[in-house]
């Protein structure tokens, strides 16, 4: 825990830096007043210094067993339901720009149900398709909500 | 009298039938999230953002309202039921909820809890009512240089109240403001932080960072835990005997107060009230051994004070523009997707909307009370949906909502990476409310403060010539200066409150 915290601190601060460095390209002051870079440029060492501040805190703790036994990454069985969630909406989010919405979410809903343990399968059909097809007819026709089609049906 | 006339017009356009299709609507689909577990009122409104994509401002905003109020009360069931809170203001309504459950009184808390939700939702508006027209006249008289000052007390506010994570909480703050500045500046129109992505120079989209945050975040830690049982409570034994009624009309009386009190102020988030409230009960009460045993009082407090919260809090978000809690931010992120910016202009320049969604509350709080008390054993039934079809069927709502608003598959990206991200951070225990405040506030507050220097040729000094915002400035650093000296219950309250 302490370890994750500074390393999350530790990538702020880097996110901070950069943002420094990105506002000084910017004009800080222009002949009207304060220019683009003025706000973030204030904002990102007023981070930096905090995020200082907070990896110092945190480097002072005192380390308590119970607190780094807490793992931060995910494992086990809950690791891979986990793993399964953000892979399949990374996939579905590739495919939905190829084969469309519908299949992607027909796919994506059946394959996601399997990987969090269901075996139903005509209860995973039937999910599976109102979650895709049904939930596309709804919001395209009776919401106006544009869904992407697929770049194979154009 | 003005208030008056102007809330009766907005009953007349309240009362149609579309608005109230739309109230109803709100009312249901914010109990079906409130009783899913693990998704509380924050992630339920985000996630349910593109249902009111097709529909007029006044309608998106009653239903999203709605749903908001509606996911308060949903909390309960969850809590009653299988003792846990379906979001963080449930909690204290867990101490004596569950233990009446297990006494087979389930149905009498849950009855309790609509009755006083209703109460101290409706009270809490008669007092918005009262309240934010003074209150919306006396921000009219605010140039740039008051603006930018309650800005930062609103968000310093709920940094002061983080706790022991008041640092983290101020860089999450920044972290949160320098994400609001990707994008065009607001006020040469310049494109900022952009590396040459085209999607980018739109700003990073506050939706698909929310449903990120809330929605993602939650199902990938709800996917590590393991699943909870719920009790077999008849249900069909609800109405209150006398002696309850008696006992509880006094706890919905204070709980009332006190939550309309506390939700007037920035960041005090929903715990605090109920467990205020709460504490209270069990001070004036002449058995307080009965608490934590199932004493009705505990239940109808914390209840009455937690929708008395959700009202009132709606002040600040009505008559100032500044959100509250991130529920409050995603609705108000919901009035700017509409083409409305919440503040005191609203009361001069959109008074039908604003009096149309605030006689809409006093609607949608007497729907809930119709809808829960007879229902009550349908949406338990909803606790029987397994892991897998909930989790599926929450995200296809984030990947429409994440999409539809720009058609960008780019903004998919950034809900599932912004999922990533508010899961570490939760693991890490960096509070995440802050960033969402700072993201919506963030170009609101740039334009304030380099307007205020553009009048001032550059100088700070401003700041000291105008009393409001020298007032504005200093709560805060009080309020924060108390607490870092003196942190107690408040400061531990605060910990465990994520909304």
């Amino acid at each position: 825990m302490r370890q994750g915290r500074l390393v999350a601190t530790g990538v702020m601060l880097a996110f901070c830096l950069f943002a420094l460095w990105q506002s000084l390209l910017l004009s800080l002051t222009d002949r009207l007043g304060p220019g683009p870079g003025f706000f973030p440029f204030w904002l990102a060492v007023i981070g930096a210094v905090l995020a200082i501040a907070l990896l110092v805190s945190i480097w002072r703790e005192a380390p308590s067993p119970a607190n780094d036994d807490t793992r931060i990454l995910p494992h086990g069985s809950g690791g891979r339901r986990w793993l399964a969630i953000v892979l399949l909406l990374a996939a579905v989010t590739l495919a939905m720009d190829f084969i469309g919405f519908r299949l992607a979410m027909l796919i994506f809903n059946a394959a996601l149900v399997v990987a969090l343990g269901d075996r139903r399968w005509w209860m995973i059909a039937l999910f599976a398709a109102a979650g895709s097809f049904g939930v596309h007819y709804v919001f395209t026709t009776w919401l106006d909500v544009l869904l992407p089609d697929g770049r194979i049906w154009s | 009298m003005e208030a008056l006339n102007h809330l009766l017009a907005g009953f007349a356009a309240a009362l149609t039938v579309k608005y109230l299709l739309f109230a109803l609507a709100g009312c249901v689909l914010g109990t079906l999230i409130g009783v899913l577990p693990g998704l509380g009122p924050a992630a339920g409104t985000a996630i349910l953002i593109p249902l009111t994509f097709s529909l007029d401002p006044t309608g998106a905003i009653i239903m999203l309202s709605a749903i908001y109020y509606g996911a308060m009360y949903g909390g309960t069931i969850t809590s009653v039921l299988i003792n846990v809170p379906g979001e963080a203001a449930s909690v204290v309504t867990c101490i004596d909820g569950y233990q009446m459950a297990l006494q087979g009184r389930a149905g009498t808390a849950l009855a309790i809890a609509a009755i006083g939700s209703f109460v101290g939702g409706t009270l809490a508006t008669v007092a918005l009512v009262a309240v934010a027209t003074p209150l919306a006249t006396l921000a009219l008289k605010f140039g740039p240089v008051e603006f930018f000052a309650l800005m930062v007390a609103g968000l310093c506010l709920v940094v002061g109240l983080a706790g022991k994570n008041m640092l983290a909480a101020l860089l999450m703050t920044v972290i949160g403001l320098l994400l609001a500045m990707i994008g065009v500046d607001p006020v040469r129109g310049a494109p900022r932080f952009g590396f040459g992505v085209e999607e980018l120079y739109d700003g990073i989209g506050f939706v698909p960072v929310v449903m990120g945050l809330f929605g993602v975040a939650e199902l990938l830690l709800a996917a590590e835990k393991r699943q909870t049982h719920m009790i077999q409570a008849d249900l069909n034994k609800w109405m209150p005997t006398r002696e309850e009624r008696r006992a509880s009309a006094g706890a919905i009386g204070r709980g009332t107060v006190i939550g309309f009190v506390l939700g007037l102020i920035p960041g005090v988030g929903a715990i605090v009230p109920t467990f205020m409230a709460y504490v209270l009960e069990k001070r004036v009460s002449r058995t307080p051994e009965r608490f934590g045993k199932g004493a009705i009082e505990g239940v109808a407090s914390a209840e009455t004070a937690n929708n008395a919260y959700a009202n009132a809090a709606m002040v600040p978000l009505l008559a100032l523009g500044i959100p509250s809690s991130p529920t409050i931010a995603v609705l108000m992120g919901a009035f700017i997707i509409n083409g409305i910016t919440p503040g005191p202009f609203l009361f001069q320049e959109r008074p039908e909307l604003v009096w149309t969604v605030i006689a809409s509350f006093f609607v949608g709080n007497a729907l809930l009370l119709v809808l829960n008390l007879p229902l009550v054993g349908l949406w338990a039934k909803l606790l029987k949906i397994p892991f897998s079809y909930l989790c599926a069927g929450v995200l296809i709502f984030c990947v429409i909502g994440s999409y539809g608003l720009k058609q960008s598959l780019f903004d998919v990206w950034v809900m599932l990476g912004f999922g990533i991200i508010g899961y570490l951070l939760r693991k890490l225990d960096f509070p995440i409310a802050p960033a969402i405040l700072a993201l919506i506030l963030g170009p609101m507050m740039e334009k304030s403060l380099r307007t205020t220097l553009e009048m001032s040729g550059g100088s700070f000094a401003i700041f000291l010539d105008r009393p409001a915002a020298l007032v504005l400035l200093a709560v805060p650093v009080i309020v924060i200066g108390a607490l870092v000296f003196r942190p107690g219950t408040f400061s531990k309250l605060r910990e465990s409150d994520t909304d």
